[in-house]
C-alpha cells in the first residue's frame, strides 16, 4: 500500500478540511481566465510578456553544483522571473482558509514558494510565472471564497470585523463587492482600476462557507469538541517544552 | 471666584451594537428611527473609515470611489458617511428612554443587535478640548463652548464641519 501522509489530526470537517487544504485535494469552484487573473494581480499588463530580472538560467552559465544538479528550477526561475506577491485576506467568520493553512497549502503543495503568515492575512512570494499558476489554482478552488476572503495587496483590513449586511466581508478599497448575486473585481490587489470587470462567481451561502470552513469556532465547530486534536495540540506542547528544557547546556 | 472646571451632569449613554455593518440606507433608516425617539440628547456614529483616495501602497492618491460613502439625511439634515456604520451611541435624558430606543432599533434592523447600558460618550473636556477652545475668561476657566454637548462627538483635532450633524438647532 502506498504511503499516505497524514497531515492533521481529527475527525470533524474543520479537521477534514484541513487536511485537504494541506494534501492540495481541493475541488474547483470557478473559472477564472489567465488575462483576468493578471488583470486583479496588477503586476504586469494582461497579454504583455514577463519581465525578467535576469537572464534565462541555461544562458548563463551556472556554476558546478551538485545542489544545482539535483534541483530542477521552477519555470519561473529557469525564466529568470521577478519575484511577485498574491496577498489574500480571509474573514473569521467561516472562511475557507484560515492564513496558517494557507501557508500549508503553498509550501507543501508548490516549489519556489516563501509563504508569510499574518494573523488576519497570509501572503506568498515567488517568481511570476510560477506565482500566475498558483494564484489561478487558489483563486478558482474552494480555499478561496470571494466573498469571504479577498486578493488584498494593500489595505487588507476586514478579516476581524462584522460581515457587511450582504454577507460579504468589508473592504475598504471596494476592489471587489457583490453585483447582482456575484462577486465582481473592477480593481487591481492594491486598489488601482483595471479596465475591465472581473467575475469571480458567487459567493457561497453561509452553510456552504460553514461546511467548507477550517476555522474553529464556538458558534460552528469548536476546537474543543475534536478530541484528536486536542491531544495533537497537547502533546506537540509537552514535546516542545521537554525538548527546550537542558539543564545542563 | 474663579470658577476652575466645567461640571456637566453625565447622561445616560446606550451603545447599539449591530451583528452585521450597516449599509447607508440601513443606517439612515436606523438613524431617523432614534431620532424620532424622545428623550435623544445626541448620538454618535462609527464604524471603519470609507476613505476618499488610497492612502498607502502602490495605488496611493488613486480615488476609492466606495459606493456606501454617500449623503444621507436624518430628520432633514444631510451628511456625507465616512465610515460603514457599526455602532450608534446614544445619549439619553433618562433610562425611561431605553425601551423606545429598542422598539426603534427592532423597526430599523433586520438582523440582531446588542444595546448595552453605560457611559460611553466623554462628557468632561480633556487637555485637548481645553487647548482647542480655551477658557471662558481670566475669571472663568470653564471650556470656552456655548454648546457642551459638542464635547466627545468629534475629535478635537478634527474639523468640526463635515462630522457634525446639528438637527433641530433652533431647539438647543
Amino acid at each position: 500500500m502506498a504511503y499516505k501522509p497524514q497531515y492533521y489530526p481529527g475527525n470533524t470537517s474543520v479537521a477534514k478540511n484541513r487536511r485537504k487544504h494541506m494534501a492540495g485535494d481541493l475541488e474547483k469552484m470557478r473559472d477564472i481566465s489567465d488575462e483576468d487573473l493578471t488583470a486583479i494581480l496588477g503586476h504586469r499588463a494582461p497579454g504583455s510578456d514577463f519581465p525578467s530580472t535576469h537572464p534565462p538560467l541555461a544562458e548563463m552559465g551556472e556554476p558546478d553544483c551538485p545542489v544545482r544538479e539535483v534541483v530542477e528550477p521552477t519555470p519561473g526561475a529557469a525564466a529568470g522571473d521577478r519575484m511577485r506577491y498574491v496577498q489574500f485576506a480571509d474573514s473569521m467568520y467561516n472562511a475557507p482558509a484560515v492564513p496558517y493553512w494557507r501557508s500549508y497549502h503553498a509550501a507543501i503543495n508548490y516549489r519556489g514558494v516563501d509563504p508569510g503568515t499574518l494573523s488576519g492575512r497570509q501572503v506568498n512570494e515567488m517568481r511570476e510565472r510560477d506565482l500566475e499558476e498558483f494564484s489561478k489554482d487558489v483563486c478558482q478552488t474552494e480555499i478561496t471564497d470571494w466573498g469571504l476572503a479577498g486578493m488584498r495587496g494593500c489595505t487588507v483590513h476586514g478579516h476581524s470585523l462584522r460581515l457587511q449586511e450582504d454577507g460579504t466581508m468589508f473592504d475598504m478599497l471596494d476592489r471587489r463587492r457583490l453585483e447582482g448575486g456575484v462577486m465582481v473585481m473592477d480593481k487591481d490587489q492594491v486598489g488601482v482600476p483595471i479596465d475591465r470587470k472581473v467575475n469571480l462567481g458567487k459567493p457561497m451561502t453561509e452553510s456552504e462557507a460553514a461546511k467548507r470552513t477550517t476555522f474553529y469556532r464556538i458558534d460552528n465547530v469548536s476546537f474543543r469538541s475534536d478530541k484528536e486534536v486536542i491531544e495533537h495540540v497537547q502533546r506537540v506542547w509537552e514535546l516542545r517544552t521537554k525538548y527546550g528544557f537542558v539543564p545542563k547546556a | 471666584m474663579v470658577r476652575t472646571a466645567t461640571v456637566t451632569d453625565r447622561l445616560k449613554n446606550v451603545r447599539i451594537f449591530p451583528q452585521r455593518l450597516l449599509q447607508p440606507e440601513t443606517a439612515e433608516k436606523l438613524l431617523n428611527e432614534l431620532d424620532q425617539v424622545k428623550g435623544v440628547v445626541r448620538m454618535l456614529i462609527s464604524g471603519k473609515n470609507l476613505p476618499r483616495k488610497i492612502t498607502c501602497g502602490p495605488g496611493t492618491g488613486k480615488d476609492v470611489n466606495h459606493p456606501d460613502r454617500i449623503i444621507i439625511h436624518v430628520s432633514g439634515c444631510a451628511f456625507e458617511l465616512h465610515v460603514i456604520v457599526g455602532e450608534v451611541l446614544v445619549e439619553v435624558e433618562n433610562e425611561s428612554v431605553v425601551d423606545e430606543l429598542k422598539k426603534a432599533c427592532e423597526r430599523a434592523l433586520p438582523f440582531p443587535f446588542e444595546m448595552k447600558r453605560g457611559y460611553f460618550i466623554k462628557s468632561k473636556p480633556t487637555l485637548t478640548d481645553y487647548g482647542k477652545y480655551g477658557f471662558k475668561s481670566k475669571t472663568d476657566e470653564t471650556i470656552n463652548l456655548e454648546d457642551e454637548r459638542l464635547l466627545g462627538l468629534i475629535d478635537p483635532h478634527a474639523k468640526v464641519e463635515p462630522n457634525l450633524c446639528m438637527i433641530k438647532a433652533e431647539g438647543l
